[in-house]
C-alpha cells in the first residue's frame, strides 16, 4: 500500500469523518479535540521549559536537576500523551492535506530533533548528571537545554502556522 | 456599543496595519500560546502541589517563589500578544462572548493568584506545611485550575464561535 493510499483510507475513515464533524452529532468535534491538544500541548512545552530554563542555569540552581527532572518529567509524559493522541485524531480529519503541509512537515522534524536532543543528552551529559547536579550546569547540559528550548518553541509555531495553511 | 467600538477600531491605522500583514496574527498567537505554557504549567504545578499531588518534597513557598514570577511575565506576554490580535481583529473579539468571558475569568483568576501570594508571604510556614496549610489553599487549587482551563477553552473557541456574532 502506498503511503498516499494509507494517508487516503485513514481519511475515508468513520474516525475521520466524525472529526471533520460529518457525522450526526459531531459539529463541534474538531474545536473540542483541537482545545485538549492545545491544553495538553503547553503542559508538554511549559513542563519541558522549566526543566530547559533549569539546565541552562537561569533557575533554581540551587535545587538539583536531578531531582527536578523526577517532579517534572511523568507530567510532561503525560501530557505529551495525550497531545499525541488528540493531534492523531486531528491528523485523521485531513491526513493527506496535513502530510504534505509544509508547516506539518517542519513541525515534526522539530519534534524529531528534540527527541534526539533528548535521547543524546539522556545518554551523555545526563548520565554524569551528579557532577553538575547543583550550581553551574555542565556546557553539554546547557546546549541540550537550549536546543530543546528552541525546538519545542519551533513545534508550537510550525504547529500554529498549520492551521493558517493547511488548505482543507 | 461594543460593535460601533469594534468597528471604529478596526478602521484605525494601527489595526489595518496589523491585519493587512498576513504574518503578525499567527505570529502573535505563537508567542500567546507559548505564554499560555508558562503560565498554565507554572499554575498547575503549584495547584499539584497544593492537591498533594506533585511535587511533594517541595515547600509551596519555593514552588511559589519559583513559578508565580514566570506566571506574571507570561501574563504580561499574554496581554502583549493578546492586545495585537483584539486590535488586528477587533470586530471578531469584541461580538463573542467566549471573549468577555475570557477577560471576566482572567481578571478573577489573576485577583485570586494575587491573594494567594499575599496570604502565603504573610505566613508561609503556615502555608508550607501540609496538617497548618488553610483548607482554603485546596479550594483556591481546584477552582484556579478550572478556570485557567475554562480560559483557554474559551480563547480556542473565539475561533469557532465569532463568525455567528459577527
Amino acid at each position: 500500500m502506498s503511503i498516499d493510499a494509507l494517508l487516503q483510507s485513514i481519511q475515508a475513515s468513520p474516525v475521520a469523518a466524525a472529526i471533520r464533524g460529518e457525522l450526526p452529532g459531531t459539529e463541534w468535534l474538531f474545536p473540542i479535540v483541537e482545545t485538549l491538544h492545545v491544553i495538553a500541548l503547553t503542559l508538554v512545552v511549559g513542563s519541558i521549559a522549566m526543566i530547559d530554563l533549569r539546565l541552562l542555569g537561569v533557575v533554581s540552581r540551587a535545587s538539583p536537576v536531578s531531582r527536578l527532572s523526577k517532579e517534572v518529567l511523568p507530567w510532561t509524559w503525560i501530557a505529551w500523551c495525550v497531545a499525541a493522541l488528540f493531534g492523531s485524531l486531528l491528523f485523521t480529519s485531513n491526513a493527506r492535506a496535513y502530510a504534505g503541509n509544509l508547516q506539518f512537515q517542519l513541525k515534526f522534524t522539530c519534534m524529531a530533533l528534540a527527541a534526539l536532543n533528548m535521547l543524546i543528552f539522556q545518554f551523555g551529559a545526563f548520565r554524569r548528571v551528579e557532577r553538575w547536579d547543583l550550581g553551574e550546569p555542565a556546557r553539554s547540559a546547557k546546549v541540550a537545554g537550549a536546543l530543546s528550548l528552541l525546538l519545542w518553541i519551533g513545534v508550537v509555531f510550525f504547529g500554529r502556522w498549520v492551521g493558517f495553511t493547511v488548505t482543507t | 456599543m461594543l460593535r460601533p467600538l469594534a468597528e471604529w477600531l478596526a478602521e484605525t491605522p494601527l489595526s489595518k496595519t496589523l491585519s493587512e500583514q498576513a504574518w503578525v496574527v499567527p505570529t502573535s498567537q505563537s508567542i500567546h500560546i507559548l505564554a499560555v505554557a508558562a503560565v498554565f504549567a507554572s499554575a498547575l504545578m503549584i495547584n499539584l502541589r497544593l492537591l498533594g499531588v506533585g511535587a511533594k518534597g517541595r515547600r509551596v513557598s519555593e514552588l511559589s517563589d519559583t513559578l508565580i514570577p514566570w506566571m506574571w511575565r507570561g501574563l504580561a506576554v499574554l496581554l502583549l500578544t493578546g492586545t495585537i490580535q483584539t486590535l488586528a481583529e477587533p470586530v471578531r473579539q469584541f461580538v463573542t462572548p467566549a471573549f468577555w468571558a475570557k477577560m471576566t475569568m482572567i481578571v478573577v483568576v489573576t485577583a485570586m493568584t494575587i491573594l494567594f501570594v499575599r496570604a502565603l508571604r504573610r505566613n508561609s510556614p503556615l502555608w508550607d506545611d501540609g496538617s497548618s496549610r488553610p483548607p482554603q489553599a485546596k479550594i483556591f487549587a481546584v477552582v484556579s485550575t478550572l478556570m485557567w482551563l475554562a480560559i483557554i477553552v474559551c480563547g480556542r473557541f473565539i475561533a469557532y464561535t465569532w463568525a455567528s456574532y459577527a
